[in-house]
């Protein structure tokens, strides 16, 4: 069945749903019409090395993605849907087996200031190690992004998704497998449009995956920024570790919604999830609701936890005290609550970058 | 040392201060004065008022100044908020020093210096210098300024790091509350030697806040007090330090019953 054809053939889902409890997809359809299957632009997209120069050999950017398909256990509903208005967008990012690179590259997402729509599929060859920072700006009011595909035997990838749009709805979908003794760390860094729904999706269906999902989430104002993240360990001795760290300004709301599937023989699996949110207003709103489905009994560990609380007015004093004044000790105590998770998400060049656009972002959005 | 502007004569002077926490009254009529160059130790018991005496003096908003007068050279510090009073001169070595996870040591010392002393002090091979410098006085390797800010320090670390602060920020008047507990001797030596550094002979002063005499047999104290029910009941030299370890405080308890002071 082709996507669009899929999409039509499915229920628009209700509120019961686990991940559209929050965020309906009506709000976050593009045009509200949740029947419809609107045409769609392009965003243009580059593939740049981190000094701004070309990137290096053994990595490209190709149109068309070699499958169409989505890992088991992805959303039907905005996976066809993705698929069906992105089959004129479609590109396949392809990382040679054995690559490596000192810097991380970039792929600059550029979408305009209109609606548009991406399919990226993610090729990353074994034994390959690549950092990339997908870095998403423009202005137009709707953007889609599916990612697709994975990481080979062996490969490591760090992965950061940069959201920097100035206005309108992001939908992201990712859908990424992870292969047998791969390691991937993949990022969040969400700061700017109104309304974001993303679901991130990974599958350890090989033995010796090894997992970090991050996220530094900024909202302000009144943005909606939705994230669920789920993770199934379907093989042995596979590790996952989720830490998403939320601050909320202004009369904005932020939700994590997280499940881990552990699935029968998946022995000697360790995972935990954990959402800590900052609450810088007395009308921003958190929700953090982390679940577990666990069908095996040998596992290593299996946790999740959830805190939400204000500005520590110790900390506060105690920055106060060595000279920093109100505005900057709230300042620092931000950036240092998303640094926690930034800081884990790459190397100490990528680490000092994702700081700098940070720290620009915290300055316009003036928490 | 010495950041701040110095107006000659007593650089503290502490009169009749009353102040508490939550309705409560822990200091009961404080008199306290310090010169320039000296270091004065207040001791108690626990519960006596020492860390609230410490927390008054730099400004913590949950306690509550009910009368009485904080001065540092003439300045009416009880006028100015916390971070005004850090840049005119004022550092507390906390007895339990909070941990900002994410915020990297070099980062906030660089931000703390350039707000106390400026600018200029935190940027360049001057600064670098200094830094390592006091780092190497005190033990402190260089991996630690990529740590976060006490995230995961050991007591020791933790006391460090407050001195370390306190010999960069160059206070006028440094407060060090508990310093010595969590140390083991070669640390209290350590501690011990950058005060005597910072301090001795100089413009500003020390206000240290002990239980024991252990720290003030390496900071020779010019004056001693003991703090009970949150009233200083007697002043002396170092020797009553000494007096304190070897009697413990029920005989000045009981004097001070006797003079009708505690």
């Amino acid at each position: 069945m082709d996507p669009a054809t899929q999409y039509l053939s499915l229920d628009e889902p209700d509120r019961s749903s686990h991940l559209w409890r929050y965020t309906p997809w009506r709000r976050v359809h593009p045009t509200g019409d949740v029947s419809g299957i609107p045409e769609m632009g392009s965003p243009v997209i580059g593939l740049i090395g981190f000094d701004g120069g070309p990137a290096p050999n053994g990595i490209s950017i190709e149109q068309g993605v070699m499958s169409n398909a989505i890992m088991p256990g992805s959303d039907a509903l905005t996976g066809s849907f993705l698929r069906a208005v992105a089959a004129g967008s479609s590109w396949t990012l392809r990382v040679e087996p054995g690559f490596s690179s000192e810097h991380p590259v970039i792929l600059d997402v550029d979408v305009g200031d209109s609606a548009s729509v991406l399919h990226l599929c993610l090729d990353v060859g074994r034994l390959s190690e690549l950092e990339l920072v997908t870095r998403v700006r423009g202005s137009g009011e709707w953007f889609g992004m599916l990612r697709t595909g994975g990481v080979g035997d062996g490969g490591s990838l760090n992965d950061v998704v940069v959201g920097l749009l100035d206005r309108g709805t992001l939908l992201r979908v990712d859908s990424i497998n992870v292969g047998r003794d791969a390691q991937v760390r993949a990022g969040t860094v969400s700061s700017g449009s109104d309304r974001t729904k993303a679901d991130l999706r990974y599958r350890m269906a090989e033995t010796g995956g090894n997992l970090r999902v991050l996220g530094s989430i900024l909202s302000a104002g009144s943005m909606h920024l939705d994230h669920h993240v789920e993770i199934h360990h379907d093989a042995p001795e596979t590790f996952s570790r989720l830490s998403w760290h939320s601050a909320c300004d202004g009369d904005s709301r932020t939700v994590g919604t997280g499940m881990l599937r552990i699935a029968d023989g998946s022995t000697g699996a360790d995972a935990s999830q954990l959402f800590h949110n900052l609450l810088l207003s007395e009308d921003a709103e958190a929700d953090s609701i982390p679940e577990l489905e666990v069908l095996e009994h040998e596992v290593i560990g299996c946790g999740h936890g959830t805190a939400n609380g204000p500005i520590d007015e110790d900390q506060v004093f105690y920055l106060e005290s060595r000279g920093f004044d109100p505005s900057e000790a709230r300042g620092a105590l931000v950036a240092a609550f998303l640094n926690s998770t930034l800081s884990e998400m790459g190397s100490e060049s990528l680490h000092d970058w994702l700081v700098r656009l940070l720290t620009s972002e915290l300055r316009e959005s003036g928490p | 040392m010495v950041h701040g502007e110095s107006g000659g004569g007593t650089l503290l002077e502490i009169s009749n201060l009353h102040a508490g926490i939550e309705d409560k009254q822990i200091l009961r009529g404080i008199d306290l004065s310090i010169e320039p160059g000296e270091i004065h130790a207040i001791m108690g018991r626990n519960g006596s008022g020492k860390t609230t005496a410490a927390n008054i003096i730099m400004g913590h908003p949950d306690f509550e100044v009910e009368s009485g007068r904080v001065m540092l050279s003439g300045e009416d510090l009880l006028e100015l908020e916390t971070w005004e009073r850090a840049r005119e001169g004022v550092f507390l070595s906390f007895q339990y020093p909070q941990a900002v996870p994410g915020l990297q040591v070099g980062n906030f010392l660089r931000k703390s210096v350039a707000s106390i002393r400026g600018e200029e002090s935190a940027k360049g091979a001057d600064f670098r210098n200094e830094l390592n410098e006091a780092m190497d006085a005190l033990g402190i390797p260089r991996s630690f300024l990529s740590r976060y800010v006490n995230d995961g320090f050991s007591g020791g670390e933790k006391k460090r790091f407050e001195i370390l602060q306190m010999l960069l920020l160059k206070p006028r008047l440094a407060i060090l509350d508990e310093t010595d507990s969590g140390l083991d001797i070669d640390g209290i030596k350590t501690v011990a030697a950058g005060v005597n550094a910072a301090i001795r002979g100089g413009e500003s002063a020390a206000l240290i806040i002990t239980h024991y005499s252990r720290i003030l047999e390496h900071v020779k104290p010019d004056k001693v007090h003991v703090l009970i029910d949150g009233r200083i009941v007697a002043s002396g030299g170092p020797e009553l330090a000494t007096e304190l370890e070897n009697n413990g405080y029920d005989w000045i308890e009981e004097r001070g019953e006797a003079e009708g002071v505690a």
